[in-house]
């Protein structure tokens, strides 16, 4: 008996679109990452550098430039932006990280999500140190779950050891639970299946929209390519110039992320390039 | 004998270690030793395995009665989901579950009240001794100083409403929320159609943040962005609220309700509004004549030409409504800003603000509210149902020194601050363990605890007066008597005379003060509210470090008045109030804050409330002012005058 050889092309390309002008600053994001993620659980998870998480709900202002009452606030959930990368010629696209990892422990998949294996981790925290965003964390100390917690972890992912690092990985797995129920029902194309990850699939005003951005009909795509889109200090986007922006590309390399954050607000524009005057 | 060479010994020598490492080698030792040391870096918790599966469930702790779905592994409960949107503490309710300080069973005190030192009895003698207590105060005609106070009108709060009132008692009280403190000001709490509505005017109410029903109003406010609704907020700080919505009124702390008495004067005398009810009349004449548009605009802070010009936008939007309440989860009680808002409804005619009552709660009591009755109340016996009035009320401490004396029982899962002032505690489950008619229970007790639906029954049952108050033993059947909401048919009807004092009240307030210059108001944190999220460690996890960070409870000033007292960030301050100081306080310079204002966190500085929720940062309410409302009974502490130092 022959074996049926099924040859399956990804298509798919995972990514984000935030709108920060519907996003009310609920934290549900937050709660959901932590609780399907297996955050640990310390006795003060609000001492910041030990803090452990992949989401984290930035609290911003332009009250540095603005004076009240012309202040504005916003939240801004900010994970792994899942970088892209660009070909320069001498450097194929990789995501910052992924370039620096001696351990091979985090990769940039063929659907575009940039993994993350805590248990091949060896500590080195080169990633943590490309990072542009600061999206990685370190297990500075053991994961503790204290007592009965231990009850609401999840199997799907496992829990990481001291002197890792760990990151938001699109909440992948649920991605492969998808697969696996869907290839128990016999549907074996992985194009044919769709997940949410956490934060999304919690978000009680829709402003997080999940989605494949090599398809131009989804909805995530057309987020991403309205005019309200930025990316987080990605600045190779600040470049109008398609002559200058070409050369620019060939020569350095530049983040690219896969999550696009929305708004029509200037100065919130501004601050997620770290710039003035847009 | 062979004489040893030196070359022989050298030889023998490396043979003999050799031969020993070779031997350790394989012994194995090594190799155990490298599996120590990976399991002593590497050792990892592996959760259970288990089948997969979703569970439904209904909450019936929470008053908006969330619908979740939890992802469940074999019996573990390990994520909720919910398609419909949930609110804080029901997101929560895996960390509530499963948090290793439930308690487990009946506790009796062992120490003085406030020691936290308990010891386990069992049900059967807990429910004996409370009965038999309730037993002898009824018997000597003293039923009336049985009291309770609910944590909210779920329907265990009904329930205990239900019991309370069959044994006798008229003090039942309810931890103030928007519903109980509209209720008693205008005799009904008000539902808002929010979806016909078309101009949204909104007097500090954190509408996104919380107000109200959290889940439903990120639906609203999801709508209102679709449909282009105009929102306009009067607020003293760059809330979300403020900064989502169309229009900011920036306006001097605690001065939303002078906004709307000068707007409602300006519609009156300027635009000829009118409303309808008895009362109206005198109202009107009070605010035309004591609050007059120059003076608005100078408690405000809001030009007259602004005030007309949203008076004039809102009288012209095709249906205009509204709102009052300030906090996301803690509620201002000012009856006269409840009142005034409400005014502007009825002078606009709105269709979408109708006055409702709830057939099994009725917030009419002994006293006209929670902090009345802690002020001028006097009870023998107090059942607390979930509810932390120790550390939510401004007049806790006083609180305390009346439970010392009483006989106090608390029915909550978790240890909080007023729990700790009990006789006798009661663990109650959290809504994953309770069992509702559309689904089962999602998880099993915990340990000894039972529904607080059931230790309500039970404790009816052993009380010979109230044998009959509930005509079923099972938790499941009470929602059979769940009350029913319907529209109360109230007017423009409050007591005005009742609250002419308050009007004298504000202008005392407004009117400058040397010795407390500034004005301290709350704000709250996402997840943390008013301080129920503090015990859960994901809520620790999502604060901002510009709110609390590592043992900090920062307070948001503005930069100006940060230059004019010296203060630099991140510095120690100490706040002063007639009632008291507060220290441990640090500086956080911001200018989303107005000037001459202290806006602090409220959630922070429980006694007891977990090691999770303990102990982090202090407590607001300590200092905030005390004075009660007539009309809500409620302590309206949004403003308060201090001095920091």
């Amino acid at each position: 008996m022959e074996e049926k050889k099924i040859e399956v092309k990804m298509k798919r390309k995972w990514g984000m679109a935030v709108d920060l002008d519907k996003c009310t600053g609920c934290g549900k994001c937050s709660v959901a990452c932590n609780q399907e993620n297996n955050m640990p659980i310390f006795e003060d998870d609000s001492d910041v550098p030990k803090r452990v998480a992949f989401l984290e709900l930035m609290k911003v202002t332009n009250d540095r430039d603005a004076k009240f009452p012309d202040v504005k606030t916003a939240y801004l959930p900010k994970m792994c932006q899942q970088c892209e990368g660009n070909d320069s010629g001498k450097h194929k696209a990789e995501p910052p990280c992924v370039s620096v990892c001696p351990a091979v422990a985090t990769d940039v998949g063929d659907d575009g999500v940039v993994s993350q294996v805590w248990s091949r981790c060896i500590g080195c925290r080169y990633c943590q140190t490309a990072c542009p965003y600061e999206a990685r964390a370190f297990n500075w100390w053991k994961p503790e779950y204290d007592g009965s917690f231990k009850k609401s972890l999840n199997t799907d992912v496992s829990v990481a050891s001291r002197g890792t690092i760990v990151k938001c990985t699109f909440c992948s797995h649920i991605w492969k639970r998808e697969r696996d129920k869907a290839a128990a029902k016999g549907i074996l194309d992985i194009n044919e299946v769709f997940y949410t990850p956490a934060c999304v699939g919690t978000c009680p005003t829709g402003a997080m929209v999940f989605g494949d951005l090599n398809d131009p009909n989804s909805e995530v795509s057309k987020l991403a390519n309205s005019d309200r889109a930025m990316r987080l200090t990605n600045v190779i986007d600040d470049v109008k110039d398609a002559e200058k922006k070409k050369a620019l590309l060939n020569k350095k390399q530049f983040p690219n992320p896969k999550v696009y954050y929305l708004t029509s607000q200037s100065w919130l524009r501004d601050m997620m390039r770290f710039k003035k005057n847009s | 004998m062979k004489k040893i060479e030196r070359k022989d010994f050298l030889k023998l020598g490396g043979g003999a270690v050799l031969g020993g490492l070779s031997g350790w080698v394989f012994s194995g030792a090594p190799f155990l030793g490298f599996q120590w040391l990976a399991e002593w870096t590497q050792d990892q918790y592996v959760p259970v395995k288990g089948f997969e599966k979703y569970a439904q469930a209904v909450s019936d702790s929470c008053p908006a009665g969330c619908k979740v779905s939890v992802r469940m592994i074999g019996e573990r409960a390990v994520k909720i989901e919910s398609k419909e949107g949930v609110c804080p503490s029901c997101q929560n309710a895996l960390q509530l579950t499963y948090h290793p300080e439930r308690i487990s069973t009946p506790l009796k005190r062992k120490g003085d009240k406030g020691d936290g030192k308990f010891v386990p009895v069992s049900w059967d003698e807990a429910i004996k001794e409370i009965s038999a207590k309730m037993n002898s105060l009824i018997a000597e005609g003293k039923a009336n100083s049985i009291a309770a106070i609910n944590k909210n009108e779920s329907l265990n709060g009904q329930m205990m409403e239900k019991l309370i009132r069959s044994a006798g008692s008229n003090n039942v009280y309810y931890e103030p929320s928007l519903k109980s403190l509209t209720s008693s000001a205008l005799g009904g709490y008000i539902k808002y159609d929010f979806k016909n509505t078309d101009y949204v005017l909104s007097f500090g109410a954190k509408l996104v943040e919380g107000w109200d029903s959290s889940s439903d109003m990120q639906k609203v406010f999801t709508d209102w962005k679709a449909k282009g609704t105009k929102i306009v907020q009067a607020d003293t700080v760059c809330s979300m609220t403020a900064s989502l919505a169309a229009e900011w009124v920036p306006v001097k702390p605690g001065t939303e309700a002078v906004l709307a008495f000068g707007i409602a004067n300006y519609l009156i005398t300027g635009k000829r509004l009118n409303s309808s009810g008895e009362e109206f009349g005198k109202w009107s004449q009070l605010i035309i004549n004591k609050f007059p548009l120059a003076k608005v605009a100078s408690y405000t802070g809001v030009s007259e030409d602004r005030i007309k010009k949203i008076g004039d936008d809102f009288s012209k939007a095709k249906n205009p409504v509204a709102v009052a309440g300030k906090g996301a989860y803690g509620v201002s009680a000012s009856s006269a800003e409840i009142i005034a808002v409400y005014c502007l409804n009825t002078l606009v005619k709105s269709s979408s603000a109708t006055l409702m009552k709830n057939s099994a709660v009725s917030y009419t009591s002994e006293f006209a509210g929670l902090d009345s009755f802690i002020k001028s109340g006097n009870f023998s016996m107090l059942f607390l149902n979930n509810s932390d009035p120790v550390y939510k009320s401004v007049l806790g401490e006083d609180l305390k020194k009346k439970m010392e004396k009483a006989f106090v029982v608390s029915i909550n899962p978790i240890m909080n601050d007023s729990a700790n002032y009990a006789d006798i505690i009661l663990p109650s489950l959290s809504f994953l363990e309770t069992a509702t008619p559309e689904n089962q229970a999602v998880v099993v007790n915990f340990k000894e605890s039972k529904d607080a639906k059931e230790i309500i029954i039970a404790l009816s049952k052993a009380v010979d007066k109230t044998k009959n108050t509930f005509a079923f033993s099972n938790g499941i059947d009470s929602f059979k008597i769940s009350g029913k909401e319907s529209a109360s048919g109230a007017r423009f009807s409050f007591n005005v005379d009742k609250i002419k004092s308050e009007f004298d009240a504000l202008d005392k307030k407004f009117a400058g003060n040397a010795e407390y210059p500034l004005f301290m108001i709350p704000v709250e944190a996402p997840l943390v509210g008013d301080g129920d999220g503090l015990a859960f460690p994901y809520v620790l996890k999502s604060i901002d470090p510009t709110v609390f960070y590592r043992e900090k409870l920062l307070v948001q000033i503005n930069r100006e008045t940060g230059k004019k007292y010296g203060l630099s960030e991140d510095e120690s301050i100490v706040i002063k109030s007639e009632r008291g100081k507060l220290s441990k306080v640090y500086v956080h310079l911001t200018d989303t804050v107005a000037p001459d204002t202290v806006a602090i966190p409220l959630g922070f500085g429980h006694e007891s409330y977990t090691v999770y929720g303990s102990e982090k940062g202090v407590n607001p309410k300590k200092i905030m002012a005390a004075d009660v409302d007539p009309l809500t009974g409620t302590a309206d502490w949004w403003s308060t005058r201090v001095k920091i130092s």
